[in-house]
């Protein structure tokens, strides 16, 4: 067998393409941030660069300046993100807690029946929480949005599968000395799903910052929208000779997913792999 | 004293679930019941609504354009899951591989990153590189001597266009629940199959790849749900041009419904879009009992 010297060439072979793929998934972060601090004028010269060409924050500056209320929509992000991601670490670790520990008739074809929530798309509630916003009024307020999300199937499945890798032994003695359920769940089972919850927390952070058909659906007027649809907004105002302006507006809203990304990447990828391998 | 501590036990239970289930009700289980009575009427509110059967259905199954936007939809779901999959599949491969510790944790970050990013961003910096003349696949195209491709331009290559720019931000979500798969693969298994078969790729479909598909089954019908709902990638290269290439569902479920307030129609179309998710993933259970190992 002349295997072992050509096995390590394959693998150096593989991590040369590996690589050179890698820069092509970066590649468009490196543009948008290098353009970002072109001059306006220069925004179409070529070549394109992918190194920042000086540290001027004209662009940034720019953004704030212009007629559309970017403070106020990056503030409408936050509040969304927060409100959603703080919602569904209460509920879907409350539900999670029921469902992995207690028993209680019909227990099983609840969970069932939330389980099913993961194949409904946006699409097919839409349109009457649209009608129903606009009944109640919470049409072109960003708080509706968050109050759509303030549950999910996902985190209740995720927590609850989390939690039953998880020994019961604590949770069961403390039981016998006369602990009430929710005394037991705060201060024994909340503690032991700290990974899970972190990883919950920024999965749904970064996935509502995100949203944009249901954002584009519910909020209308500029004061009331999220990011990702003003930047399509700010593309047509800013026409071609501003492109590098846009690009600015885009850094900052790509901003903190990818701060949390690079500070907590570890947690991220393991969640995504959690949630993966449910069977 | 038992049935009392039951019966603690299940109040308890009830009142846990209580936030989540009820947000639940409202904000999927009964919309997802109207959006279905809808889909069977003629929702106008100052006139009054009233039943028209399967009329809706039949419209969007008889329609031109419907049914090419239809074919648009079910033909991006078709390139971009098995892009998505295989390529995901192959970079798992290629990271389950022996290799240095840093070079694997800075891969897995850049093929992640596009994950994270929303579509809506990604979708805007991909629109100017995909531009015809100022676009920046174009100008080393020409530079290397290319003829440059009119990448969102043209009705014969938008969607691939798309399909493209798909890839490149979802296949690293698949790839590292791959990873994970690939991590389960016992190692005796893996060992003894090096003994008994010659080439890789053989162990791969005999012995990896039929261990690790009920992740594979999960990965395609998670991959179908997203892509079927594909939204702002198009409305932000294309607006669904040119003409109706690139055309979605959900793009026409949001204009039928929220410009032309054809509610009932618009209800119908998304109870088609949420059949074909159950079709997908009902046919994945099957599936899944009758291949998988158990």
């Amino acid at each position: 067998m002349h295997t072992k010297a050509a096995k390590r060439w394959v693998d150096r072979l593989i991590i040369a393409v590996m690589a050179i793929l890698a820069v092509f998934m970066v590649l468009p972060f490196a543009w948008l941030f290098s353009m970002s601090f072109r001059a306006p004028g220069e925004a179409y010269k070529m070549p394109p660069s992918f190194l920042p060409p000086s540290l001027n924050f004209r662009n940034y500056a720019a953004v704030l300046h212009s007629s559309v209320p970017f403070l106020r929509i990056y503030w409408n992000s936050i509040q969304v993100a927060v409100l959603v991601t703080l919602g569904q670490l209460i509920t879907c670790t409350l539900a999670a807690f029921a469902f992995a520990r207690l028993k209680f008739p019909g227990r099983d074809s609840l969970f069932f029946v939330m389980l099913i929530g993961l194949m409904f798309p946006a699409q097919v509630t839409i349109i009457p929480i649209y009608l129903g916003f606009a009944k109640v009024g919470l049409l072109n307020h960003p708080i509706g949005l968050a109050l759509m999300y303030l549950t999910s199937s996902f985190g209740v499945f995720l927590v609850r599968q989390f939690m039953r890798s998880q020994p019961r032994a604590l949770e069961e003695a403390a039981l016998m000395d006369g602990a009430g359920y929710f005394k037991i769940f705060y201060r024994i089972s909340l503690p032991q799903l700290r990974p899970a919850l972190s990883a919950l927390g920024i999965i749904t952070f970064t996935q509502t910052w995100n949203y944009y058909f249901q954002a584009r659906v519910l909020l209308e007027p500029q004061q009331s929208m999220t990011l990702p649809i003003a930047m399509d907004l700010l593309r047509g105002y800013m026409a071609s000779g501003n492109l590098s302006v846009v690009m600015a507006a885009m850094s900052m809203a790509v901003l903190p997913v990818i701060l949390i990304f690079l500070l907590a990447q570890k947690l991220v990828i393991e969640g995504v792999a959690m949630s993966g391998i449910k069977h | 004293m038992r049935s009392d501590l039951a019966k603690v036990q299940a109040r308890a239970g009830y009142l846990f679930i209580l936030p989540s289930f009820a947000l639940y009700t409202i904000f999927v289980l009964a919309p997802v019941i109207v959006t279905f009575v809808l889909s069977f009427t003629y929702y106008d509110p100052m006139a009054g609504s009233h039943w028209v059967g399967l009329e809706n259905f039949m419209r969007f199954f008889t329609g031109d354009r419907s049914l090419q936007i239809f074919g648009n939809t079910l033909c991006f779901a078709l390139f971009a899951v098995s892009g998505n999959v295989v390529v995901g599949l192959l970079l798992a491969l290629a990271l389950n591989r022996a290799m240095p510790a840093f070079m694997l944790y800075l891969f897995r970050l850049a093929y992640f990153l596009p994950v994270i990013i929303a579509a809506a961003f990604v979708s805007i910096v991909w629109g100017y590189f995909y531009g015809d003349d100022l676009g920046v696949i174009n100008y080393y195209l020409i530079h290397l001597g290319l003829p440059p491709v009119h990448w969102l331009t043209s009705s014969r290559t938008a969607m691939m266009s798309i399909v493209i720019m798909d890839i490149w931000k979802n296949t690293g979500f698949f790839m590292i629940i791959f990873i994970a798969a690939l991590q389960g693969v016992p190692r005796n298994i893996m060992d003894a199959a090096i003994m008994d078969t010659r080439s890789y790729w053989r162990r791969f479909f005999r012995i990896v790849l039929p261990w690790i598909s009920p992740v594979v089954f999960f990965a395609i019908v998670y991959a179908s749900i997203g892509a079927l709902q594909v939204y702002e990638s198009i409305v932000i290269l294309t607006r669904g041009g040119p003409g109706d290439a690139t055309r979605s569902m959900s793009i026409y479920i949001v204009e039928e419904a929220f410009d032309n307030f054809e509610i009932g129609y618009a209800a119908s179309i998304s109870v088609i879009m949420t059949l074909v998710i159950l079709v997908i993933t009902g046919a994945q259970q099957l599936a899944s009992r009758r291949w998988v190992r158990q």
